[in-house]
């Protein structure tokens, strides 16, 4: 009987770590979304993608992380230094200029979206008229920039002065990074003259009026614009 | 009672693993081959019970010792740039298969004997 029970208890810790190991698995290859192709190649290519996104993250986890310590220690030194003092907070207003900070303020969210109401197999004319294109976007942020936005993001993508906005095929791609659909746009500005993107006869009204395509501009308070997660480098560039 | 316990590991081992976290991409690997290599121990001890030379602690050393070493062979591998693990999966998957028929052919043939002693019965009886 003893002996039974002993078994069973073995028995029974052995399964749990079976069941244990195959749902953590499962969880794992459900949260990265990925289904594995017949194609070997493919499967082995976006193995070494999702490994090297993976490699990038913790990278990146650790060098924000540094760069909070490096605040701290800069805030801890300048505390007693009036000259410091005056020097960090010179630097702060650089990095907000050059996209470097995590911003908020009040501004404008304008919300692209492809025409929801006529489906691209049922339009008689072409279906590019239907979509958002990569150009929409670089016009609408052109308008935000010319109505004084002092920070613009699409889709939490800082635009910095060595943002791209561009077009890979059917995605559009900000900073190098894939951006999916709804587009949104966040802009911190004055509201009165930012809202003047949503003029008559403006760009985001044809967008809106002649082809249909979802363009939803919106006042909003204590918008959240987040840093620039790239590097900026000026190697060549030398300031006289 | 040992079915019981079974069941209890099982669902306990289900609950914990849904609520711990992800492990990172880079090691799915391991922990997969880990995992076919323990269900390949599972179908093993199950054979060997159906055959009554069931030896619990080479049981329980097969379990633990196919799943290191099918963990440390994939290592090897990605350090030779070879997939050893493919070696390691083709004799797990291929063992479990066997056993499998071992266990489905022990209770076919149990079934058929029991059809044929019924069988048996009912003629005596009529």
């Amino acid at each position: 009987m003893n002996n039974k029970m002993m078994i069973s208890i073995i028995l029974g810790f052995m399964c749990l770590l079976l069941t244990y190991g195959i749902a953590i698995q499962v969880k794992t290859t459900n949260n990265l979304g990925t289904t594995t192709s017949s194609n070997a190649t493919e499967n082995k290519l976006r193995d070494a993608v999702l490994k090297a996104k993976e490699k990038y993250d913790n990278l990146y986890n650790d060098l924000e992380e540094a760069e909070k310590k490096l605040e701290e220690e800069r805030a801890n030194a300048t505390q007693n230094n009036s000259e410091l003092a005056e020097l960090e907070s010179s630097i702060q207003e650089g990095n907000k200029a050059a996209g470097l900070s995590e911003v908020t303020g009040d501004g404008l969210v304008i919300t692209l979206n492809d025409n929801q109401k006529i489906s691209a197999s049922s339009y008689l004319g072409d279906p590019n008229e239907l979509l958002v294109h990569y150009t929409d976007v670089i016009r609408v942020v052109n308008e935000l920039k010319n109505a004084g936005a002092q920070a613009i993001s699409v889709n939490d993508q800082r635009i910095v002065s060595t943002s791209s906005i561009e077009c890979v095929g059917t995605v559009i791609t900000v900073n190098g990074e894939k951006i999916g659909m709804p587009i949104t746009i966040k802009a911190i500005g004055l509201q009165e003259r930012l809202i003047n993107v949503d003029r008559q006869n403006g760009y985001v009204m044809i967008l809106r009026e002649n082809y249909g395509i979802v363009a939803d501009v919106e006042k909003k308070e204590n918008i959240t614009i987040p840093k620039y997660t790239g590097v900026i480098k000026f190697q060549y560039a030398e300031s006289k | 009672m040992i079915v019981i316990a079974i069941l209890i590991g099982c669902i306990l081992g289900a609950i914990i693993g849904i609520n711990a976290p992800v492990i990172p991409y880079t090691y799915s690997t391991f922990l997969a081959i880990a995992v076919v290599a323990a269900l390949d121990s599972v179908f093993g001890g199950i054979t060997s019970v159906l055959k009554k030379n069931f030896d619990l602690t080479i049981f329980i050393t097969g379990f633990f010792c196919n799943s290191i070493l099918s963990i440390a062979l994939t290592y090897l591998g990605q350090r030779l740039n070879i997939d050893i693990y493919l070696a390691a999966l083709v004799v797990f998957v291929g063992r479990m298969f066997t056993n499998l028929t071992i266990i489905r052919r022990y209770y076919v043939e149990k079934w058929v004997e029991k059809r044929a002693e019924k069988a048996k019965k009912a003629q005596e009886e009529s």
